[in-house]
């Protein structure tokens, strides 16, 4: 805080006024504009009053020192006795100070001659203006002035402006004589001088902190701008009073601006003014996230205001400051951490589900799983693996496990050494359930660390002799099959070949009688007739298997099923079938063209069979590819509307001798015709539906030649 | 040969009572039937006389073969027509048959097939010897129409 300090001109000092008509003192007193005028006035006042010398000690209130500030007629030597400080309370002076009333000393007592010690200290009888504007009584001047307490010297600092104020002493030698009456008139003359100079005093008071207060705002003002984050003062309407340079960038608008970037400052304003009302509103939470357009880069930035209101003395809001942080950076961070934290958290989730799921997978796969380190150390087995090698943690293991082990690890150390990825092998293990050895199928795979070091290996181990016992049943039983059906065949053309001779014979006795039969035997002669021909028909049937006329070659099965068709048309047409055909592109097939026409035929014609009122044969060809490009099948779908198989007889429609056709059938047609395909290493299968129709499918196989 | 004279057949099987019925329904039907029962006899028939056709059960007595039987037979008349009448035949069979000109005709063999496949054989011969100038009567029609 400003101190005004009593001064005054030196070259005043002793000097001499020329001789003027003197005017009331009360005038010449007001003329002063300045405090530091006061005291030469004053002196040159009591000495026009016809005192001889006088002088004005300062009090430095500070220092506690009293030295002479100015005097007049005094000789320059004698004013060091005056000289001294506020502690020296033996001091004669000091005590009239601290007393605060004037005082005569007596002759000796301080000096030759009896002295008028009159102390001033600032003093008003009305409160300063910032007491009187906050109401309180309590203004130094004014206690000072009314005496209200005893004055203290130490404590001459107001409460209310924190105005330090000025004491000091007027020293006046007293001539010879001197009247009471004369002694009250020079106290009054400085009582007057004393009001002025604490006018004077307080206007100088003011004026310095007025000063003070725009250094202050200057070097305010100067940390504002300096700042790199925008910082804007606004008032209760949320208009701006002040900016510095950063804030500038977002919500000044310059000259040479585009309208674009006009418009950009434009809406920064209006959400900086919106920030400041919801922030306003809520009271307590001064801090809102704001995106603003960068007038300048063009750049949209996000800040984070933080504004607080702005009070005045009076304690009425004047208005807010906000300073805004550029958390553009910072939130960017922020976003990408909590982002890399989401991924985290579920990539973990992944693993963890991942580890649930092969933990289940190995449990469940049924074959002996170990894994190793890279060291060919079990760290892992499943329960399986267990029987096999022991568990991974236990030292002691009997000496088939032991064996067990030595081989596994002989295996894997050389697979992890070895530079593939994964590795099929056989194993020969002792399986202790079994009491035997078994051979094993050991699959290898690499888990590799980051540094591409070998640091898992995983082996599963697939019992090799019970797949193969499957799969050479699954031989035998068709080797089986196939030789029942060979034999069923050889026995049925040995019969038929026997049979053939006699039947023969007694076809063409009964043909050479037919002339010869009396009418009333006509009937007989029939029945002998036509069971004679159902038999040879049989025969034929029979036969017919065996009669390997004909060389397989490469054959379009299409036009054999266009033969077929174009060789029963007639017949079909006058049964009132309808045929169908969607016969694809195929390639050809290595077949016994004849026997595949014998296959079709017999296949239409149990069709027809099947549909005494008629109906719809669908014949449909394709090609089915292989897994390879050389291999493949032709497919050959042959469906009626027909009245279906019963389901207890679909099982056995391919053996021999089973008919639903009653008298009129053999038995014999899809008995040959699974011979036939079987020897063509073809499939046959039937579904069918009772009321609905059969189709029978059929499908040859094929090479790329 | 003369225009009218009946067509001359040769049938051989050595199952007796089919050989006896295949010579009565060729005889029916107006040829003029020689019934041989082995291979033997068959061969000393065709080495003295000639046939318009040859019919020949393919396995005989004692592992003999119809074939052998034809042979004998084209040896006198390399056109001779002929037929193996058999219930059963290997694929090699089957092929050595067509590559010598001999028709096979499978057991049990419907009589009209029968027949017709005969009568086919004569008029065919008959007719590349029509060719060579000489006159053939026509085949004789089967008994059994339709």
């Amino acid at each position: 805080m400003a101190t005004a300090e009593i001064r005054f001109s030196s070259a005043r000092m002793n000097g001499r006024r020329t001789a003027q008509p003197r005017r009331p003192a009360v005038l010449r007193l007001l003329q002063a504009e300045r405090s530091e005028e006061i005291f030469p006035l004053l002196l040159e006042e009591i000495i026009a009053l016809g005192y001889p010398r006088a002088l004005v000690m300062d009090v430095n209130l500070d220092s506690g020192e009293v030295t002479p500030a100015a005097a007049m007629k005094w000789p320059q030597a004698q004013l060091e006795k005056f000289s001294s400080a506020l502690w020296m309370q033996d001091h004669p002076l000091i005590g009239v100070l601290h007393a605060a009333r004037p005082e005569v000393l007596g002759k000796g007592a301080l000096y030759s001659r009896p002295l008028y010690v009159h102390p001033i200290l600032y003093s008003n009888r009305n409160l300063c203006w910032e007491a009187d504007r906050i109401r309180t009584a309590s203004c130094l001047a004014v206690q000072n002035f009314q005496r209200e307490k005893r004055v203290r010297l130490e404590d001459q600092v107001c409460s209310t402006c924190e105005m330090r104020a000025y004491a000091a002493a007027v020293v006046v030698e007293l001539p010879k004589g001197h009247t009471e009456q004369r002694v009250a008139e020079l106290g009054e003359l400085i009582d007057l001088a004393n009001r002025y100079l604490s006018r004077l005093f307080k206007v100088e008071h003011y004026y310095n902190r007025m000063r003070d207060m725009e250094i202050t705002i200057a070097q305010m003002g100067t940390v504002m701008q300096s700042m790199a984050d925008p910082v804007i003062l606004t008032d209760t309407q949320h208009r701006v009073i002040m900016q510095n340079k950063a804030a500038e960038r977002f919500f000044r608008v310059p000259d040479e601006m585009t309208e674009g970037l006009v418009r950009a400052v434009e809406f920064n304003n209006l959400l900086f003014s919106a920030a400041l009302s919801s922030m306003l509103v809520s009271g307590s939470d001064s801090h809102r996230d704001l995106t603003l357009v960068d007038a300048i880069e063009g750049e949209e930035m996000l800040f984070e205001a933080v504004s607080a209101p702005t009070y005045g003395p009076d304690g009425i809001q004047l208005g807010t400051v906000t300073v805004m942080r550029d958390v553009t950076d910072l939130r960017r961070a922020d976003q990408e951490l909590r982002l890399n934290y989401e991924r985290l958290s579920e990539a973990e989730e992944v693993v963890r589900q991942d580890r649930d799921r092969l933990n289940l997978i190995i449990e469940n796969v049924g074959d002996p799983i170990v894994v190793c380190d890279g060291k060919a150390k079990i760290v892992l087995v499943d329960p399986l693996a267990q029987e096999l090698f022991g568990t991974e943690t236990d030292v002691v293991r009997d000496t088939v496990q032991f064996q067990n082990q030595t081989k596994l690890t002989a295996f894997i150390d050389a697979f992890t050494a070895s530079f593939n990825d994964r590795e099929t092998a056989p194993l020969r293990l002792f399986n202790p359930a079994l009491r035997q050895e078994i051979e094993y199928d050991a699959r290898s795979g690499k888990i590799f660390g980051e540094r591409g070091q070998v640091s898992y290996t995983v082996t599963v181990l697939r019992d090799l002799t019970a797949l193969r016992r499957v799969e050479q049943l699954k031989v035998e039983r068709r080797m089986l099959e196939i030789e029942k059906f060979a034999a069923t065949g050889r026995l049925a053309a040995t019969i038929a070949h026997e049979v053939n001779n006699p039947m023969e014979a007694i076809k063409n006795a009964i043909y050479l009688l037919a002339s010869a039969i009396p009418e009333n035997a006509s009937p007989v002669y029939n029945i002998l007739k036509s069971e004679t021909e159902r038999v040879a028909r049989i025969v034929r049937q029979m036969l017919g298997l065996y009669r390997n006329t004909e060389q397989v070659k490469p054959v379009n099965v299409n036009t054999i099923i266009e033969d077929t068709l174009l060789l029963l048309n007639r017949q079909l047409q006058r049964a009132n079938v309808e045929v169908q055909t969607e016969l694809e592109v195929l390639p050809d097939a290595v077949i016994a063209a004849d026997q595949i026409r014998q296959v079709l035929s017999n296949l239409v014609i149990n069709a027809r069979d099947a549909m005494p009122n008629g109906g719809k044969l669908r014949i449909r060809s394709r090609h089915i590819p292989g897994y390879d490009d050389l291999h493949g099948w032709v497919r050959i779908l042959i469906a009626d509307t027909g009245s279906g198989i019963p389901p207890e007889m679909i099982r056995s429609i391919f053996e021999p001798f089973v008919t639903t056709k009653g008298e009129r059938g053999t038995g014999l047609g899809l008995w040959i015709v699974k011979g036939i395909i079987q020897n063509h290493a073809g499939k046959l299968s039937v579904k069918s539906r009772v009321g609905h129709g059969t189709t029978f499918k059929i499908d040859l196989p094929v090479v790329k030649l | 040969m003369s225009a009218d004279r009946k067509y001359r057949v040769l049938v051989v099987d050595d199952e007796a009572a089919v050989l006896l019925t295949y010579q009565l329904i060729l005889e029916r039907q107006g040829y003029e039937v020689l019934a041989c029962g082995t291979s033997v006899q068959a061969i000393a028939a065709v080495q003295n006389e000639r046939f318009d056709v040859v019919l020949c059960d393919y396995s005989l007595e004692e592992q003999h073969t119809g074939f052998e039987v034809i042979s004998a037979a084209r040896r006198l008349d390399p056109e001779v027509p002929a037929a193996l009448l058999t219930g059963y035949a290997t694929k090699e069979t089957a092929d050595e048959a067509a590559n010598r000109g001999i028709g096979v005709m499978f057991k049990p063999i419907e009589i009209e097939e029968f027949l017709s496949t005969t009568s086919n054989m004569v008029r065919r011969n008959n007719e590349s010897k029509q060719e060579g100038g000489e006159k053939a009567k026509p085949a004789p029609q089967n008994e059994h129409q339709g």
